[in-house]
């Protein structure tokens, strides 16, 4: 005779909706529910709050919220964190951010380099911001400059090149700044 | 001996642009799931991302997801028990539940397109309930991805889910009533 006695734990209850149940547990559960019109319940109940969350749909960043977001190198405050010993582990080039090595699955361009890259560079963070502060400061003195009627001519060389090797880093307002020089110039 | 792990080698840094295209849409979805509404997810995700920023270095390899989900839900729940406090030192008396800066559902489904009684719901559950639902339903965790994210036990994890769907679904029964759920009272 199989009388259910006793009921499922809750816990297996949510561990069986989630499939987090191993076999042998996951095959005593499904007898149990057989028999358990009660614990059939319950499962139905914590799988239709599952399923009222999973029915979400993707939420747009804002757009402001991402220029933000991509300006940290240059807004942060490096130097405050305290909490690990470096603070200033990371590492900023023209070019690009270097870590220690994480795997997001990024496409590979350009410069396989430098394999100890981190504990080289940490300590060439302060050089390394001063260079991109310098970087961004070039790209913002010398294009404005191109307001002035004569050197418009030569957009395509000069900013293609810039722009190419520094999109990495270059903050959203520089790239404004790119885009009001070629309409300026667009016009011969 | 030829077993040496390659991937370092391979690995290439991410820029800091392709950093914050890849993940800041995840970031942002769980900050706004969590928080409910914009104004502390933007606050959240801009607080995660400069953390990132600055220990990108000392990242080890394999769980940037993993790294995001937890500095993101640490963020939320010190912004949680923060304001607890605040509320709890400057208000003496019924305190029970602000209505602070709780958007309209109009405003809710514009962000998110998620449904607002939904998330109207998911506000209702206690933060360290909400965190273990939300990581499991709405970001595909499984229960020890979980307990690793939030530094707590696997049992923990599971009576989280359960208990907080179970008052999920009892919110969500009395925001909807014509949602209709299996069963009423039935199982308490």
């Amino acid at each position: 005779m199989n009388i259910p006695v006793s009921h499922l734990a809750q816990e297996a209850i949510a561990a069986l909706v989630d499939g987090e149940l191993s076999g042998v547990a996951a095959g005593r559960a499904a007898r149990h529910l057989t028999g358990c019109a009660q614990c059939r319940l319950a499962v139905e109940a914590q799988r239709e709050a599952k399923e009222a969350l999973h029915t979400s749909r993707d939420v747009a960043v804002p757009g402001d919220l991402l220029s933000r977001l991509q300006a940290i190198p240059f807004t942060a405050d490096v130097s405050a964190s305290g909490g690990f010993g470096g603070s200033g582990t990371l590492l900023a080039s023209p070019d690009r951010v270097i870590g220690g090595g994480f795997s997001a699955p990024l496409t590979p361009q350009e410069t396989p380099d430098r394999p100890g890259q981190a504990r080289w560079l940490r300590r060439g963070v302060a050089a390394g911001l001063a260079g991109i502060g310098v970087g961004v400061v070039a790209l913002a003195v010398s294009l404005p400059s191109g307001g002035q009627p004569g050197p418009v001519a030569r957009p395509d060389t000069g900013s293609a090149a810039t722009s190419g090797e520094r999109t990495a880093v270059v903050p959203p307002v520089v790239r404004t700044v790119t885009v009001g020089t070629e309409l300026t110039g667009g016009t011969p | 001996m030829v077993t040496e792990p390659a991937a370092a080698d391979v690995w290439v840094a991410p820029t800091w642009e392709q950093v914050v295209r890849d993940h800041s849409a995840r970031v942002y979805r769980l900050a706004y799931r969590l928080s409910g509404n914009a104004h502390d997810a933007e606050d959240l995700t801009q607080e995660t991302f400069v953390r990132v920023f600055r220990s990108l270095a000392s990242f080890s390899p394999g769980t940037f997801e993993g790294w995001l989900h937890r500095i993101t839900t640490n963020l939320f729940l010190d912004m949680v028990r923060r304001r607890q406090r605040i509320r709890f030192d400057a208000l003496p008396e019924d305190t029970e539940r602000l209505p602070g800066s709780a958007p309209s559902p109009e405003q809710v489904y514009t962000d998110t397109h998620l449904d607002p009684q939904v998330q109207a719901a998911l506000d209702a559950l206690s933060p360290e309930f909400r965190v273990a639902v939300v990581l499991c339903d709405i970001e595909g965790l499984t229960y020890e991805e979980i307990a690793a994210t939030l530094g707590i036990k696997l049992g923990t994890v599971r009576s989280r889910i359960h208990r907080g769907r179970v008052q999920l679904r009892e919110a969500l029964a009395h925001l909807a009533p014509g949602r209709r759920p299996v069963l009423e009272e039935g199982l308490r």
